[in-house]
């Protein structure tokens, strides 16, 4: 709940439809509206240190977003006028053979931060590197769709054979073990970046670790990271396209503490604020020198069943428990109104090429109810009938129930007095709630000792596949020990769909078994993101699947 | 006398030895593990070859003797959250940090915590006394992070004087200072407080003052230089107490010190962190504690060993 998912990749699914096409982007950068300060700089905070800014084992989100500004990929998903745009990055041109399994890139002129040419071989040496064993890259997986990455991962088969090769120092072509859909949008992820052979074999296992043991091909090149304290970034003039960039300076505060950045951002040390706190929100909303954004994000708020246990391997009782919340309610009660109640899987922003996918699966859990009610049931005649199937009898205060919490603070109180006071309503159980650290309940979690758990999940990316593909059988990643031959054909099927229209039906086929027919885990809520921005800032991205970073944003007024 | 201070040593290596096996395994007791704040399922693959990386894919006893030699070598390890950085370089660029406004919160602090404690013995039950008993009060009671929190919105936001936090400048310094000093003010006024109104008791007192001393002279010469001594004794856990650092204070004001090191390892199960630092911690205690004795020895007879037997 508490953790931060990072948004590591991003797709845009727009592109299937060029597929097959050879394509071109012009760069066209958003426009400049108002004039330009003469002083161009930024300066904002994260939470938290950034791991490493080794491409390769660099894993969480704060790393993350410094290297989307001082580095380069081959695509970079832009937007304009709150849109999504895919814009050309290292590669200016792309294309793929018929079946989608072999991906040619044409690589532009960018040089790195020292003056040495992008070649195709920094993007081979930096695919082979996260791939190696030895390197233990926690990202690693994300190359799962190159050629031969499982065998060279395990260490079974030798590097040479991945499925990445430069064809000359600019044309690189990676091969795929099958044909996948989103894969242009997944090239957009660091792992996919470039590294220096010649820089990392002289810094060795202190690449990334300190400012002067990095190197940039991007915008911005790391100019100081004091762990800690502060990183900061200046504008690269060797990027390709530096006429584009305005600042010459963005400054992260590193403040883990939400009174720091608070008052940071009133006295004006920062230029950025984020809150998830409704009286923080009205605070600000007072003011007329900010701008209030706010988005819903792609990360949902979700309880899930323990397959395996003895009283939940039922259907119809993981039914009960699902549709006895009512999400509107939970929303104003337990997340303070900040979040927006959904029924179904797939959050509301991921989409399948220009389809809403929520829009077109409606939404299933509130027509879950309201079927019930038209038979004239109740949740509770569900878990009753569950009861009955297993042979515990009619009484469901007589059942032990407990619900894993990973959080001990007051708002894990809240929620958990919340989930009480509601079974016990609507389903007469006397539910037990166990509060622990994350560390605890993820270690119970993953032995499958529990029975019903609690936690939030980020998608990485747009594209139905990135969330339903963590119920199947083998990953199991929400560790329900859930098993369904039909939902792992469908989602297979789905990944390597070409077609936008049969991909999206196969979808909603799987997420109708997860939900409908199986109820192993009952989506409550999609995150919000609230955001404030001074007035005097522009061009920034608001979307988020965005990797534009401070790429090109200004200030004017300041 | 240096048969004494050989052994002592001999515990010293001994005491370090226990706690960094207790620590070692107790830390790995610790449910969770470094990828966990990822806070997702990885592919089995991944995970193997990342624990490999770093040697936890052994048995726990082997990963233990692999520490071991490599301590003995003064190779802390490297981070396992944080690649390529190592733990000792990490301890030393980050416990000076600490130390140096630590120390200046300390000499500070203790300055007017001693000047406040004089001023209250000697207006004992007059309205000064009650000022300096109420700021000690406040100074004991307030959490250093709601203190931070008030002095930042006073300071920064409402009187825009210094920045919210930071480091590198002296600005970013003032801050922090002034909440890490009030403890010491509060604990010293009241410490000097009591040994000044115990001392100003003592016969000699009445002498000095019946000799014909002036009031000024008497505390001068033989009222402070006796209420000094136990405080003295306090402050030497205290100046140990620098080099750990405020976990706090680093955090609140984003100041790259150990003592906010210390804890995200701990939170981010860090191991090699958490054991370079904890015996870092250890040493320094160790030490000092040796030295204290030491110094106890040679300024007071009475608390010397006994003569060998021989």
């Amino acid at each position: 709940m508490k953790r931060h998912n990072r948004k590591t990749v991003l797709v845009l699914a727009t592109m299937f439809a060029l597929v097959l096409a050879s394509f071109t982007v012009s760069a066209s950068a958003p426009a400049i509206e108002f004039p330009l300060d003469a002083e161009q700089y930024i300066n904002t905070y994260m939470v938290a240190n950034p791991s490493s800014l080794d491409i390769s084992l660099r894993s969480d989100t704060y790393s993350n977003s410094v290297i989307i500004n001082t580095m380069e990929g081959l695509i970079r998903m832009e937007e304009r006028d709150g849109e999504y745009f895919q814009a050309r990055g290292d590669a200016y041109k792309w294309e793929s053979n018929e079946d989608g399994t072999v991906w040619t890139f044409y690589l532009g002129e960018n040089k790195w931060e020292d003056g040495v040419p992008v070649t195709a071989h920094d993007y081979v040496y930096s695919l082979r590197r996260s791939s190696l064993p030895e390197t233990g890259s926690p990202n690693s997986y994300f190359l799962a769709p190159i050629k031969n990455f499982n065998e060279v991962n395990s260490g079974s088969m030798a590097i040479e054979e991945l499925g990445v090769k430069a064809l000359d120092d600019k044309t690189l072509e990676i091969t795929l073990s099958e044909p996948l859909p989103s894969f242009l949008s997944m090239i957009d992820a660091t792992i996919y970046y470039p590294q220096r052979q010649d820089k990392i074999e002289e810094w060795g296992e202190r690449y990334g670790s300190e400012a002067q043991y990095t190197i940039s091909n991007g915008p911005f090149k790391v100019h100081r990271w004091v762990h800690n304290s502060v990183v900061e970034i200046v504008k690269n003039d060797q990027y390709w396209d530096a006429d584009n960039v305005n600042l010459d300076r963005v400054t992260w505060s590193i403040m883990p503490d939400e009174t720091t950045y608070y008052n940071a951002f009133e006295s004006g040390e920062i230029d950025f604020v984020g809150t998830g706190a409704q009286e923080w929100i009205d605070r600000f909303q007072r003011r007329d020198d900010v701008t209030f954004n706010s988005y819903t994000s792609a990360t949902i708020t979700y309880s899930f069943f323990n397959a395996e246990d003895e009283l939940f391997q039922n259907a119809n009782v993981r039914k009960a428990f699902m549709l006895a919340i009512d999400r509107e309610d939970i929303n104003e009660m337990a997340f303070g109104g900040l979040r927006v109640p959904t029924y179904g899987w797939v959050v509301p922003t991921i989409s399948v090429g220009n389809i809403n996918y929520r829009e077109a699966a409606g939404d299933i859990i509130q027509e879950m109810i309201d079927e019930l009610k038209a038979e004239g049931k109740t949740a509770k005649d569900l878990l009753l009938q569950g009861m009955e199937e297993l042979g515990l009898g009619n009484d469901p205060s007589k059942l032990k129930v407990t619900f894993n919490l990973a959080g001990t603070d007051q708002w894990f109180r809240n929620l958990g007095e919340y989930l009480q006071q509601v079974y016990g309503y609507e389903l007469g159980v006397n539910l037990e709630i166990n509060f622990s650290e994350w560390g605890i309940f993820y270690d119970n979690v993953q032995k499958g000792n529990y029975q019903i758990g609690f936690m939030a999940w980020g998608a990485y990316y747009n594209d139905p596949y990135d969330v339903l593909s963590l119920f199947v059988s083998d990953y199991d990643m929400i560790e329900t020990g859930w098993v369904n031959k039909e939902y792992d054909e469908l989602i297979f099927k789905a990944a390597v769909e070409m077609d936008e229209q049969k991909r999206l039906d196969y979808y909603i086929q799987a997420e109708n078994i997860l939900l409908r027919e199986e109820a192993v885990a009952s989506p409550l809520a999609t995150s919000r993101v609230n955001q404030f921005v001074r007035n005097y800032v522009h061009n920034y991205a608001t979307l988020g699947f965005s990797n534009m970073g401070f790429k090109y944003v200004y200030t004017s007024g300041r | 006398m240096l048969r004494y201070i050989a052994r002592r040593i001999g515990y010293m290596f001994i005491t370090l030895s226990i706690i960094v096996t207790v620590t070692f395994f107790l830390m790995r007791g610790i449910p969770g593990d470094p990828l966990a704040h990822m806070a997702r399922g990885l592919p089995e693959q991944t995970r193997a070859n990342y624990y490999a990386k770093y040697g936890l894919d052994q048995p726990l006893f082997n990963q233990y003797l692999v520490y071991i030699k490599n301590l003995l070598q003064g190779d802390l390890g490297e981070s396992v959250v944080y690649p390529g950085r190592q733990v000792s370089e990490t301890i030393v660029t980050t416990s000076p940090v600490s130390a140096q406004i630590g120390g200046i919160a300390l000499v500070i602090g203790v300055s007017i915590g001693i000047f406040l404690g004089i001023i209250a013995a000697l207006y004992k039950n007059k309205w000064p006394d009650y000022i300096v008993m109420f700021i000690a009060i406040l100074g004991v009671t307030i959490p250093v992070f709601v203190l931070a929190a008030l002095f930042q919105y006073f300071f920064a936001v409402r009187l825009g004087w210094f920045p919210t936090s930071g480091w590198g400048q002296p600005k970013h310094m003032v801050l922090p200072i002034m909440v890490l000093a009030l403890g010491p003010i509060a604990t010293y006024a009241r410490y000097f407080k009591s040994s000044m109104l115990d001392t100003l008791n003592q016969d000699y007192v009445l002498t000095a003052h019946s000799k014909g001393l002036s009031r000024f002279n008497v505390i001068r010469k033989h009222v402070l230089r006796n209420s000094a001594l136990p405080s003295i004794t306090l402050l030497a856990g205290r100046i140990v107490g620098i080099f750990t650092g405020s976990f706090l204070v680093e955090r609140m004001f984003s100041i790259p010190g150990i003592g906010f090191y210390y804890i995200s390892s701990i939170n981010n199960n860090d191991y090699s962190m958490i054991l370079g630092t904890t015996i870092f911690y250890a040493v320094l205690f160790v030490v000092a504690q040796l030295l204290v004795d030491l110094i106890y020895m040679l300024v007071d007879p009475r608390i010397r060993v006994a003569p060998d037997k021989n």
